[in-house]
């Protein structure tokens, strides 16, 4: 993967078709946890968290009125990428220019899937899990990680340090 | 002792100010709270380009964050921190609206 400055704001990117492939299929993971997860799955609640953890009034109201427009925008921020990395075409390469806002929409769909996997393969508990988990966890640490690279090396042509 | 001369003053403007006073020492605020998900350099570009704060400023509440467990990141009418909160939840960071001195000091 490249991960270039474009001429103007934003961003260039150069994927391999099977990274393009890894990250089509992990912008699946977002609906099913919005559209789908029940009201106790801790990754919702790292999606949508209560804003007011001390009045259940207050927070179910604010759910009310942020809620949809909140699964809109994460869900659009998913069908984005999905759309950019689409590689049914047989391409090896996949380049693909973001704007600015663009690149926000890849920025905060990486946030929130780093938010589900980390729910789902329980990064920062220590609760060991079974061994038949281990390798669908590797697969999903592994993909933590990487988007966190991805996330990362767009992080630093977007907003560059002086370094 | 000089009787009932002097009668204690219930001024109802003084309690008004008093109420004011109040209100605009506490007021509403937005806290950001640690996640060890998210990136320390996107929380800053978050604050940065949401908020407008100068690149030390976004450091040093990102940090405060990071180091502390929260910040708070702006203070203001109820209104306008719901407004930052739900912004900071689409960010998907972990935002909440608080009122009283338990969100921490920036």
């Amino acid at each position: 993967m490249i991960v270039a400055g474009r001429r103007g704001e934003g961003v260039r990117l150069v994927l391999e078709a099977e990274e393009a492939m890894l990250l089509s299929e992990l912008a699946d993971q977002v609906d099913p946890v919005l559209l789908l997860g029940s009201d106790d799955d801790p990754a919702l609640e790292r999606l949508l968290p209560n804003a007011y953890p001390d009045d259940e009034t207050a927070a179910r109201e604010f759910e009310r009125y942020t809620r949809g427009s909140l699964v809109d925008g994460k869900r659009q921020a998913a069908q984005s990428v999905r759309d950019a990395t689409d590689v049914t075409d047989g391409r090896d390469l996949v380049e693909i220019e973001l704007d600015e806002s663009q690149a926000w929409g890849w920025l905060t769909f990486l946030t929130d899937l780093r938010l589900i996997l980390a729910e789902r393969v329980g990064l920062g508990d220590d609760g060991g899990g079974s061994d038949d988990d281990e390798t669908r966890d590797d697969y999903l640490r592994a993909a933590y990680e990487w988007a966190g690279f991805v996330q990362g090396s767009m992080l630093e042509v977007l907003d560059p340090t002086d370094a | 002792m000089t009787g009932t001369l002097e009668q204690p003053r219930v001024d109802a403007d003084v309690d008004l100010d008093l109420a004011a006073r109040e209100r605009i020492a506490r007021p509403w605020r937005t806290v950001v709270w640690d996640d060890p998900v998210n990136l320390m350099s996107y929380v800053s570009y978050v604050f940065r380009s949401y908020f407008g704060y100068s690149r030390d400023e976004a450091e040093r509440l990102m940090l405060l964050v990071h180091t502390t467990g929260r910040a708070v990141v702006a203070s203001g009418n109820r209104e306008q921190m719901e407004r930052h909160v739900h912004a900071m939840h689409a960010y998907g960071l972990q935002a909440t609206v608080s009122r009283d001195d338990s969100g921490g000091d920036s």
